[in-house]
């Protein structure tokens, strides 16, 4: 099931080979190089077991579960006493025009957050990378990681309360260029502009970490020879960093695109209004509502389900094509 | 301190003695019987045996329950007791908030124990009471017709009522409003006179912890906002069930509030302020009108000591266009909180024999009001607080739940005795007024869905709901123009389901009302 826990994303040659190779072996030979090498071993694979056993308990258990999809669900029958529908819930759910809305509103988060949001830490992490100050670097770098340490509930208190109009930041800064005060967390047009920046205030920060990993990990000898070359710094940073953390970048967006079904529905919760929902109601919200406060547990897998089966498709569309542009995938 | 609790002592050893409790009449078995129970609401997520109410109970019953709650680890009942139905193991008793949609669903299906022969042959005080309340009856009755569980009844009849400031009026020389016309005349005037003098323009004259307060002014158009405390809760006109939302006087009462509201009569930030709204309009002395539940807003004149001549208090419903005064609101006399008997209970009897003791005028003392002798003594015939309770200063309610006294989760009577002994006087002044007016209306009690009507509901009341939201916050903000859109909502609201929906909750209605 996995090769060797540490496989860093990215690598894809060297782990077929020994498989084919001891597979080739009679069944006897293969047998005592498997005692060997679990002898050998045995330390990596104890450190493994906490990590498989998660998956199993957590992840592929649950899956069991996701048959209620197909049935009308009683928590007191159980899931397998419950009898089958078939489509009946998916039917349901593609006939009801809040649900399209939600599944519209959910990619147009999604998608828009990505275009403006994944860029962000990567630039932090550029910026960061040519301060020289070394002092200076880490208080800005813990300024900008903080957000991401305060809970989605405060967050949302602070984003009403800059956002009020009549004691907000906001509608005090534009009031002074003499605009009347907007009441902006109950229009629609401006909920996914507010979602979307307090996600990227919350985040980049602490998303900008990994980048500048990668960027640590870049070969000095690379800078030393392009200054002996009299390359200028912005040179250096085009040509020499981030063609050097490509292999990262593209890893983190694949996984990004994985997870574009998924919007951090708390903060939605929080920050709308039914005069909104017409922008921000996403199908993790709109499950809320219809399956989870009413009980409809059976709609809200079939829901969950559609859901998980397209962020599948997405992400094996967004690895393949990585794979062929630019040889760099997850698998 | 110390003295309280020999006082306490004292008093304990007189109550073993008091010879009305003690001969016994009350005993349900002569050797203890243990029975398991699960017991689940959001203040006390689990059974605790040491409850002094509790102690009372086994000592009077011989019946001694143990804890058996699943989910302690959560505050929310609803998770708690699926937790509970998908563990597949039932205690003998199951007591929980929010328990009626659960047993009138799982009940059928034999998670729970159907009661109505029970009582008929085992609990005479339970029979009584429902031979007395036959609208109860119906109203927890499931689809088949049996009742599932005991419900918690909450007793007193007043909720929320207008409140205003009475010294902005005197300052800005204004009589109390009598109908919705004096309501905006003295709002408009709560804006413009600057009746907090602070010579800033900042007074918000209508406010609201709840933005569904604000919706609740349609009352003043003759609309309706609900039918119960649940708010956008469907009601009951001369038998026939309708949706306060899809009536003319909503509309005309929505037409008028945009008006108010983009006149500045309402709270700009009504819709997110939030349950903060009261404790930071009153106590920074900007709000001057609001609709809110009686004793916890009566107490906010203690704030006259910091702010000169600060009176908040409550005034009668102002008449509607056509000249109607009523108030919306009121407490409803059937919770869905309550306890049930699970399937599986090898003591029927005895449990609906220990159900039916809190439903005796002892056990109903003791469940309203503690031990006797100890925190509460009988005087003319009615239990009046000793000072163990009324003299620590700290609210009543919290320490009658330390003792076990008053849970939700519980079946049984609640006696207002207990709540008057405590109350402000600013609300008493203010329960008084609303009970000479009789301005309560009768409140939709649910209706208890078969598999039919329920799917049906199930199926489109989250979504028309939602769509009637969305338009109600679009309409009072301004977004479209009520008058205009109205056929077309009305023709959405039918083509989402609203129709199929009135039609499954009319058939769950006669049957059970016998309409």
């Amino acid at each position: 099931m996995t090769d060797l826990p540490a496989s860093s994303a990215g690598s894809t040659t060297g782990v077929g080979e020994t498989a084919t190779h001891a597979a080739a072996k009679p069944m006897r030979e293969r047998l005592v190089w498997l005692i060997d090498h679990f002898k050998r071993e045995w330390q990596i694979y104890v450190m493994l077991a906490p990590m498989i056993i998660w998956f199993l308990l957590f992840l592929y258990k649950p899956m069991y579960g996701l048959q209620i999809a197909f049935k009308d669900y009683s928590i007191f029958w159980g899931i397998v006493e419950s009898p089958w529908v078939g489509w009946e819930h998916f039917e349901t759910l593609f006939n009801n025009s809040q649900f399209i809305r939600a599944v519209k509103n959910t990619v147009i988060i999604s998608a828009l957050s990505l275009i403006f949001g994944f860029p962000v830490p990567i630039i932090l992490a550029l910026m960061f990378n040519e301060i020289l100050h070394a002092l200076y670097r880490r208080t800005c770098q813990t300024i900008v990681y903080l957000p991401h340490f305060i809970s989605t509930v405060i967050i949302a208190g602070i984003v009403i309360t800059a956002f009020s109009p009549s004691a907000g930041i906001v509608n005090t800064f534009i009031g002074w260029i003499g605009i009347e005060p907007v009441y902006f967390l109950t229009k629609p047009e401006w909920f996914r502009p507010i979602f979307i920046g307090s996600g990227i205030w919350q985040e980049a920060g602490f998303s900008s970490i990994i980048f500048l990993a990668a960027i640590a990990g870049v070969n000095p000898s690379l800078y030393e020879s392009a200054v002996v070359d009299g390359a200028s710094r912005w040179q250096m940073m085009w040509k020499i960093t981030i063609p050097s953390i490509m292999p990262t970048i593209i890893i983190m967006l694949i996984i990004r695109i994985g997870n574009l079904m998924e919007v951090g529905f708390e903060l939605i919760i929080l920050l709308y209004q039914p005069a909104t929902y017409q922008t921000a109601d996403v199908i993790n919200t709109f499950i809320y509502r219809q399956g989870l406060q009413s009980g409809q547990y059976d709609l809200a897998a079939a829901a969950g389900l559609f859901n998980a089966v397209v962020a599948f498709v997405l992400v094996m569309t967004a690895n393949s094509i990585s794979k062929r542009v630019s040889r760099t995938s997850l698998w | 301190m110390r003295h309280l609790t020999l006082a306490s002592v004292l008093l304990t050893s007189m109550a073993v003695t008091t010879p009305a409790i003690a001969d016994g009449h009350l005993m349900i078995v002569d050797e203890p019987l243990e029975l398991t129970i699960h017991m689940h609401h959001k203040r006390y997520p689990s059974y605790n045996e040491d409850w002094p109410v509790e102690q009372e109970a086994r000592r009077l019953t011989n019946i001694h329950l143990k804890n058996a709650t699943v989910g302690s680890n959560t505050d929310n009942s609803g998770e708690a007791i699926n937790l509970l139905l998908a563990s597949g193991k039932l205690p003998d008793i199951i007591g929980t908030s929010r328990i009626k949609d659960v047993v009138n669903q799982y009940g059928p299906q034999g998670a729970f124990m159907p009661l109505n022969d029970l009582i008929e042959e085992h609990a005479p005080h339970l029979k009584a009471f429902f031979e007395k309340r036959p609208d109860i009856k119906a109203a927890i009755s499931a689809a088949d017709g049996n009742m599932y569980y005991i419900p918690y009844l909450p007793d007193g009849k007043y909720g929320r009522a207008y409140f205003i400031r009475y010294d902005w009026l005197d300052k800005l020389g204004l009589d109390l409003p009598q109908n919705v016309d004096e309501v905006k005349a003295v709002l408009e005037a709560f804006r413009d006179g600057d009746p907090n003098g602070n010579g800033l323009k900042d007074e918000v004259p209508y406010f609201a912890r709840q933005w569904e307060e604000l919706i609740r002014l349609v009352t003043l158009w003759d609309g309706r906002s609900s039918g119960s405390d649940t708010y956008h809760d469907f009601y009951v006109d001369s038998g026939q069930i309708k949706h306060p939302y899809a009536g003319e006087g909503y509309r005309d009462g929505i037409k008028n509030l945009t008006e108010w509201y983009a006149e500045g009569l309402i709270d700009p930030e009504v819709f997110t302020r939030g349950s903060s709204a009261r404790e930071y309009l009153l106590s920074e002395n900007l709000g001057g009108m609001t609709h809110d539940w009686f004793a916890s807003t009566s107490g906010y004149n203690r704030l006259s000591s910091e702010i000169g001549g600060f009176v908040f208090k409550a005034f009668a419903p102002p008449a509607s266009i056509s000249g109607k005064r009523i108030e919306e609101h009121r407490r409803i006399p059937i919770k869905p909180d309550g306890w049930a008997i699970g399937g599986t209970n090898k003591h029927p009897v005895e449990t609906i024999k220990y159900f039916d003791f809190w439903f005796s005028p002892e056990g109903r003392n003791i469940v309203n009001f503690g031990v006797e002798g100890v925190h509460w003594t009988m005087e003319d015939g009615k239990a009046i607080f000793t000072d163990a309770i009324l003299g620590t200063g700290r609210p009543v309610n919290s320490q009658l739940y330390e003792l076990g006294a008053q849970l939700h989760a519980r079946g049984y009577f609640q006696d207002y005795g207990y709540e008057i002994q405590w109350s402000n006087e600013f609300a008493l002044e203010g329960i008084a007024l609303y009970d000479e007016g009789d301005y309560l209306i009768d409140q939709f009690l649910g209706v208890a869905f078969n598999k039919d009507e329920q799917a049906v509901y199930d199926k489109y009341w989250p979504s028309v709901r939602t769509y009637m939201l969305e338009r109600q916050q679009a309409w009072i903000l301004g977004t479209g123009d009520v008058e205009a859109d109205w056929d077309a909502y009305m023709a959405d609201l039918d083509k989402m389901g609203l129709n199929d929906v009135l039609a499954a909750m009319q058939s769950a209605y006669n049957r059970q009302y016998g309409g």
